[in-house]
């Protein structure tokens, strides 16, 4: 099993651990995310996983290991690291007041994007998302699907290397997650995509591996091709690796 | 680059909520019947009334422009869109610095006119009402810094402007309780008076040791803003 899926590396965690208090929420975890791979991270409620995309998009800081992102550690060279990062935190912060382009210049105005180039990528992003309708509109008044492509732009607006998704699909409807699917799986053409979600089926139909935690343990991370060569489902093999869930 | 981004965000947010507005609105208001009705008893061409009335509202009113800067970000999770993007924690404090400053100096600025009309009419001691205006910038940029540093602790606003007016009221009035405290205690606590320190700048004897009191606590809040920032 290799321990990340592309040609190169598009994050990498090593032996990350996160303490709040006397609660370690993350223990002794490593695993990569492959340049043009998707990575799902499953767990039940608080096994850790938003944690450690906090640490991996450089807004906690690790009690103990690493975590590096385009190839820089997230501590030590913490500015570069976060330049390659595209991040939704889960569900989706915005600002209300702001239109949907004032808001992505502010935000490639952060990443150093302008001129020319920042209206070339915004462009391309509002291609992409289909944002061309509602480019001017405040955010406060769109849909919650609108919104949800809105803050996967300002992630993707200066082509990072590594795309961190912390629950994308909550609160979406059944048709906007069907489109939000096909979505990820393009934007992988670009970048290590690294998401979370409580919807297995959703990780099973995007992800090329899953790395499953329990307690804060990584407990597995295996292919998806791995999983359906043994005949088995992503369903069955969760079940299997978090015993007692069910009993909860 | 990020910064002036930073900048210009924060400004806008401040200037499209109706909280800036409000008050500007409340300050000029009560320090222009203020003005007015101290000119017209005294028929003295002199500020240094309002000055000291000017940065008693300022100690009331920089708690409600400055505790939405932070807490509002971390209530709705935008705080963690900021400081995931290259953006330093110092490059985002300083820019809502500026913001509120910006508001309070157009706040401020728009007190001149009741200078022009002491010039105009009468022959002031311009000394005092340059030496007041640089006390009360020098007292916003303390109050402003302080009170980012609260909000930046919390994720409610109500919070973060009844703790910063409780530190900006004992930090005004401090200097009463200095009488009963032994020397050299007492000089110590006063000191630290809010009232103390601004009372020769509005009066016209500007004093380093009062411009560097000044100085220093906003280098402290902002310090302990980027401090309370960092602690993750």
């Amino acid at each position: 099993m290799s321990d990340h899926g592309g040609e190169g590396v598009a994050a990498r965690l090593d032996h990350l651990s996160k303490r709040y208090g006397a609660r370690l929420a993350v223990d002794d975890v490593s695993f990569g995310v492959g340049q043009r791979e998707v990575v799902g991270l499953l767990g039940p409620n608080g096994s850790g996983k938003t944690t450690i995309l906090r640490v991996l998009t450089g807004y906690l800081r690790p009690s103990a290991g690493a975590a590096q992102a385009g190839g820089f550690d997230l501590v030590r060279q913490g500015q570069d690291a976060r330049g390659r990062i595209g991040y939704v935190p889960e569900d989706a912060p915005l600002y209300p007041h702001m239109r949907v382009n004032e808001f992505l210049a502010f935000m490639g105005g952060l990443r150093g994007l302008q001129g020319q180039k920042l209206h070339k990528r915004m462009d391309l992003v509002f291609e992409r998302l289909a944002l061309q309708d509602v480019r001017s509109m405040i955010i406060g008044r769109l849909s919650r699907g609108y919104r949800q492509r809105v803050a996967i732009g300002q992630a993707i607006l200066h082509e990072p290397e590594l795309l961190v998704l912390d629950e994308p699909t909550n609160g979406l409807d059944p048709r906007q997650i069907i489109e939000f699917r096909g979505l990820i799986r393009g934007l992988a053409a670009h970048c290590g995509v690294i998401v979370t979600s409580h919807i297995l089926s959703e990780i099973e139909r995007v992800a090329d591996r899953v790395a499953i935690l329990l307690d804060g343990r990584l407990v597995a991370v295996v292919r998806m091709d791995e999983i359906a060569a043994a005949g088995s489902d992503l369903e069955r093999t969760f079940l299997e690796l978090t015993p007692g869930m069910g009993n909860a | 680059m990020v910064l002036r981004a930073l900048m210009a965000k924060e400004i806008r947010a401040l200037f499209v909520s109706p909280v800036a507005y409000a008050i500007i609105a409340v300050f000029l208001l009560l320090s222009g019947y203020s003005f007015a009705m101290t000119l017209i008893v005294s028929k003295q061409a002199t500020l240094v009334h309002i000055f000291f009335q000017a940065a008693m509202q300022l100690v009331l009113l920089v708690p409600i422009l400055t505790m939405r800067l932070f807490a509002e970000e971390r209530r709705t999770g935008t705080l963690e869109l900021l400081l995931t993007s290259p953006a330093r924690e110092i490059d985002v404090v300083l820019a809502k610095f500026a913001a509120a400053m910006t508001v309070l100096l157009a706040m401020i600025g728009l007190t001149l006119a009741y200078a022009l009309v002491i010039g105009r009419y009468g022959q002031p001691d311009w000394g005092p009402v340059y030496s007041g205006y640089l006390g009360l910038i020098l007292l916003a940029g303390a109050l402003v810094s302080l009170g980012l540093a609260v909000s930046a602790l919390t994720a409610n606003q109500i919070v973060a402007a009844v703790v910063s007016l409780g530190i900006f009221g004992i930090l005004w009035a401090i200097g009463s309780f200095a009488a009963l405290l032994p020397p050299p205690i007492d000089n110590w606590v006063l000191g630290l008076s809010l009232l103390g320190r601004f009372t020769p700048f509005a009066v016209g004897a500007m004093y380093t040791s009062d411009f560097g009191f000044f100085i220093a606590l906003t280098l402290l809040g902002l310090f302990l803003t980027v401090r309370a920032l960092a602690r993750r």
